[in-house]
């Protein structure tokens, strides 16, 4: 039970951080901070598709990450 | 609140002219009159009064029944309550966000056209950092609002209409015969001109401030219906003389580019010279400014009124120790706010401001409805006229408007019209949320999390060969196992809790 605690804070940090992460490139890539869309040479019809994934990747990545560790704080 | 405190019908007509005339007439008539409808936006215009003007009926009659702060939202939450009642009060509190937000756009803009006459490389520094200033516009604002300071609506009421007679005096003797002002029915002549009504609708929508002010308003039985007509009839004749006058010296075919000026200013540069442009810059800087102000103030009213019926967060009715301001619903609004107006895109925020209207004015004509069959001896000092026909007229029309951009193909009123899907969809996950109080339920949205995890950590294992370079394939993997791992790991949690 407590190695269970343990794994879930870890992979909840880890699935939390990758959510931010997320969100931020989608965030870069919505204001084409850096050139970004031109760094990965991303088409621009396609561009909606790409931030409305990677939005939704980076949301429920931090809920899932948020459940984690809730269950560690409780 | 005795008698002698309350306004009269003079102030309320003013309160919702103060409400209406804005930065609309600046933003929207480009796109409509060049891109759409040609000069017959002027039938559109005409028309959307119409279509307003009905659905005023029924907000008299809601207002004059209920003389209630909260406007669409008490009056859905008296006839439905619930969902329906969230969702009028989101869809409301969205439709201020986007208009919010493109007044902002507006205000870089009418500052461009501003520094255009007199020093152009401004202009220049100015279009280049267009979401900056809409940023620290914003910013400033947000403090202004925290800290309670409020427009003064007379004043601008007056400077407007004041800006706007000047305007037409100095045309008179300009020979305006704006040609095909009645819409062509051939091709898709039908369709753009709904189009361009749909598109227009926000000039209009503005009025509800004086619905919003029904409870600080004298005898509101009698004189808040006779306002509301009353400001619909100066509007309509407002906004068709100025449009007359501009579409009558700029054509159609006139050349633009990306630092264009909007459609009036470029009417008052060709009547007044340098001077017209300036005034008008001017009047459609406070114009802008005023909205932002009045935005903050209805999102932060709308989202403390959803706070204390329990739908929303506490916080969001926290009130400010010092100046007794919502602040943080201020600013929870205001970050919307400025992530929509950083896009710029003065179509796609006109469009998505006018759906979330357009659907906010279904729910009324809907709670009439319901009320009148709910609760038909509750006292009403003032009947719609013509009932049942406004309203469902009402609600026929504001769906025939919301689909006719999407029938003509517009881009732009697609994506405002998915977007406006997509908040409704966050907003319907949010009622579920915040009413979700079991365990038990909280446990399956837990499940339901950890396995779309686990199907996106596999889904990306399973694509990153052929999607991801070969640089980034190590990377893509961990996060695909990551993925997977926590996902396993809320499942089994929510398996192992004890019943």
């Amino acid at each position: 039970m407590e190695n269970r605690r343990i794994l879930s804070i870890i992979f909840g940090i880890a699935q939390s951080g990758i959510g931010i992460l997320s969100g931020g490139v989608t965030v870069m890539l919505f204001f084409n901070f850096l050139e970004i869309q031109t760094v990965f040479n991303l088409p621009t019809e396609f561009m909606p598709i790409y931030l409305l994934v990677l939005g939704l990747f980076s949301l429920f990545s931090l809920i899932n990450g948020f459940f984690l560790v809730r269950e560690w704080w409780r | 609140m005795g008698d002698e405190k309350k306004q009269g019908l003079f102030r309320a007509v003013i309160s919702g002219l103060g409400g209406a005339i804005g930065f609309e007439i600046f933003a929207l008539l480009n796109y409509a009159y060049f891109d759409l409808a040609g000069p017959s936006v002027l039938s559109a215009l005409f028309f959307c009064s119409i279509i307003n003007l009905i659905t005023m009926l029924s907000y008299s009659e809601l207002s004059a029944t209920l003389p209630e702060v909260g406007g669409e939202y008490t009056y859905t939450k008296v006839a439905f309550g619930g969902i329906i009642s969230f969702m009028a009060g989101c869809l409301r509190w969205l439709a201020s966000i986007f208009g919010g937000a493109l007044a902002a756009v507006v205000f870089a803009q009418q500052l461009g056209v501003l520094f255009s006459v007199f020093a152009p490389p401004i202009q220049d520094l100015i279009l280049a950092n267009t979401s900056l200033l809409i940023i620290l516009v914003v910013v400033i604002l947000v403090i202004l609002a925290i800290r309670g300071i409020s427009e003064a609506d007379i004043i601008i009421v007056g400077g407007f209409l004041a800006i706007f007679v000047i305007f037409l005096f100095t045309s008179i003797g300009y020979s305006l015969a704006p040609q095909n002002i009645v819409p062509q029915f051939s091709g898709d002549g039908l369709t753009k001109f709904f189009a361009t009504t749909a598109y227009l609708f926000p000039m209009f929508v503005g009025m509800r401030a004086l619905i919003a002010s029904a409870p600080k308003i004298k005898n509101p039985g009698k004189n808040v219906p006779r306002a509301l007509l009353i400001t619909t009839i100066l509007l309509t004749v407002v906004y068709f003389a100025v449009t007359y006058v501009a579409v009558g010296v700029v054509p159609i075919d006139t050349p633009r580019t990306a630092s264009n000026p909007p459609l009036l200013n470029m009417a008052a540069f060709t009547i007044l010279g340098p001077i017209g442009a300036v005034l008008f810059a001017i009047a459609g800087i406070f114009a802008s400014l005023s909205s932002v102000g009045t935005a903050m103030s209805v999102q932060s009213s709308l989202l403390g009124g959803m706070s204390r019926d329990g739908y929303l967060p506490n916080a969001l009715q926290k009130l400010h120790n010092r100046f007794g301001s919502r602040y943080i619903a201020i600013i929870v609004s205001s970050l919307f706010v400025i992530v929509f107006g950083t896009t710029g895109a003065a179509v796609f925020l006109g469009y998505a401001a006018s759906f979330g209207s357009l659907l906010v004015f279904a729910l009324v004509n809907l709670s009439l409805i319901k009320l009148r069959r709910k609760m038909p001896r509750l006292d009403r000092p003032f009947k719609a006229p013509l009932y049942p026909l406004t309203p469902i007229a009402g609600i026929i029309m504001s769906v025939l408007l919301l689909a006719f951009p999407i029938v003509l193909g517009d881009v732009n009123a697609s994506g405002a019209f998915l977007s406006s899907l997509g908040m409704v969809a966050v907003v319907l996950l949010t009622y579920y949320l915040r009413m979700v109080k079991r365990e038990i339920d909280f446990d399956r949205l837990r499940v339901a999390v950890g396995g779309i995890c686990l199907g996106t950590g596999a889904t990306l294992l399973v694509m990153s060969p052929s999607i991801t370079p070969l640089s980034m394939f190590p990377i893509i993997v961990l996060v695909g196992m990551l993925t997977i791992i926590a996902g396993l790991l809320n499942i089994a949690a929510s398996a192992h809790k004890p019943d």
